[in-house]
């Protein structure tokens, strides 16, 4: 039998093991491809750079001031932002105030654009923290007293970002897409109270007040939230993870 | 290294915006020396990001983006461009000096009196405080600062009291507090800080507001009715 096998292979051997050796070939030729592809795909992250369309079109706006880009902009985050103000019964916004603040907030996003920093933080991002600041700035302006001028800004207090150290952004922290998905597996109840947090910009101790849910259950569905969407991202890290080395 | 950091509920009511200013200046203070839980509200933020992208879009009337975009063309340049003049927060000369206060994280640094004169009241032999304005009437803010070994007479707190370490460090009974450290505590919960014996200690503290006396009256009497806790 070793012998007729060594006879097969040396002068080609019959059809059938010809044909498996070039399919053989083949899955080897496709693997290094697709290797090579993993590899190309790994610049992007590696580099900081980011791909997706509201990222690139917020860096053209800052950078050079593009009118077009910032149209489009508007078009994809006015709705959202409108919608999240006027989201789960918001009573500090009726709809001509939400349309207000929609433009007040991409007015700010026009005027602090040439800040972002594309390698820092995804659009949306950036955009959530412009918009959380300019609320915080409206509704504290009606509840303001005259002898508070000399109070600091409010983004010197939403700042948490300390350019004069200059951190080495060694990893940046889960990606969008991630959360997002982990947001959405939430039980219920966990993804309505983050929700009325963000969204009403209400502090547990305001939610409980309105809710009538003790000051403790808002505060431990918050806390078993985010950690259960820390969970399914690191879960979901390491999967990613472990396809990644696979290849290697 | 920085052991004691604010937990996640009053992480997520600075990435919500929903902090009074007063807590909110402290938190970030925290933000701004502590890389862990800087991480901490990037993921925050991204949550918040995530909820408004999955918010139900709404119409936005056809002509608020032409109006946006005459205010923005009717913006002269030069405005645009100095619209960040805070951007040179150079410290006082006096407070440069100071080796306590030289090294402040950006946030604090701008609640100091821009002419250099922070005034301090001594509280007690080895404890002086100065307040600090940050705009609002439910905390006080104030710098705490105990001289190096000293110790504050014990109090409680009729409040919520949240203090960091900003230069120095001290203790109580429950541990020991370094530069950066954050630490809450409530109504009822008793303590005695202590500085280190080599060096003075500074921090800044956010005390809920004792029962505020309102009217011309209480401009009179608040003064006296004002609570110092170390």
């Amino acid at each position: 039998m070793p012998e007729k096998l060594l006879r097969l292979s040396r002068c080609g051997g019959d059809p059938a093991t010809i044909h498996r050796r070039r399919m053989a070939n083949k899955s080897i030729n496709w693997m290094i491809q697709l290797r090579r592809m993993m590899s190309i795909s790994q610049i992007g992250p590696d580099k900081h750079q980011r791909d997706d369309t509201w990222s690139r079109l917020l860096e053209q706006v800052g950078q050079a001031r593009d009118e077009q880009a910032f149209a489009k902009l508007f078009a994809h985050f006015a709705p959202l932002i409108k919608g999240f103000c006027l989201g789960n019964l918001n009573s500090n916004f009726p709809a001509d105030a939400a349309e207000e603040v929609v433009q007040e907030v991409m007015f700010k996003v026009w005027q602090k654009a040439p800040s972002y920093d594309a390698t820092k933080a995804a659009a949306s991002t950036w955009v959530y923290t412009v918009m959380r600041n300019c609320r915080i700035d409206l509704m504290r302006r009606n509840k303001r007293t005259p002898t508070d001028k000399d109070g600091i800004d409010i983004d010197d207090i939403w700042d948490e970002a300390d350019d004069d150290q200059a951190f080495v952004y060694l990893q940046q922290s889960s990606n969008e897409a991630l959360i997002d998905r982990s947001f959405t597996q939430l039980p219920p109840e966990q993804r309505q109270v983050l929700t009325q947090v963000y969204m009403q910009g209400k502090t547990h101790q305001q939610i409980s007040d309105e809710t009538g849910l003790p000051l403790g259950t808002v505060k431990s569905r918050v806390r078993i939230g985010l950690k259960k969407m820390q969970t399914l991202i690191v879960g979901a890290e390491k999967a990613a993870e472990k396809n990644r080395e696979s290849w290697q | 290294m920085i052991t004691h950091h604010p937990d996640d509920n009053l992480l997520t009511e600075y990435s919500s915006g929903s902090l009074a200013n007063a807590l909110g200046v402290i938190v970030c203070a925290h933000l701004q020396t502590c890389p862990h839980c800087r991480k901490r509200v990037e993921l925050l933020n991204k949550l918040g990001a995530a909820i408004l992208t999955q918010s139900v879009a709404e119409v936005v009337q056809p002509q608020t983006l032409e109006q946006l975009m005459m205010r923005i063309r009717s913006q002269p340049a030069a405005a645009a461009a100095s619209d960040k003049p805070s951007n040179s927060h150079e410290l006082h000369p006096t407070y440069a000096r100071d080796p306590l206060l030289k090294h402040v994280p950006k946030v604090i640094a701008k609640l100091l009196p821009r002419d250099g004169t922070l005034k301090w009241e001594r509280v007690s032999g080895s404890l002086k405080t100065a307040r600090l304005k940050t705009g609002q009437n439910q905390y006080e803010v104030a710098f705490q600062c105990i001289s190096s070994g000293g110790k504050v007479v014990e109090h409680d707190h009729r409040g919520v009291e949240v203090t960091m370490v900003l230069c120095g460090s001290f203790s109580d009974e429950d541990g020991v507090y370094n530069q950066g450290d954050f630490l809450v505590r409530n109504p009822g919960e008793v303590h005695r800080p202590t500085a280190t014996q080599n060096q003075d200690c500074l921090c800044i503290s956010v005390v809920a507001a004792p029962v505020k006396v309102t009217g011309i009256f209480g401009k009179l009497v608040n003064p006296f009715l004002s609570f110092r806790p170390a």
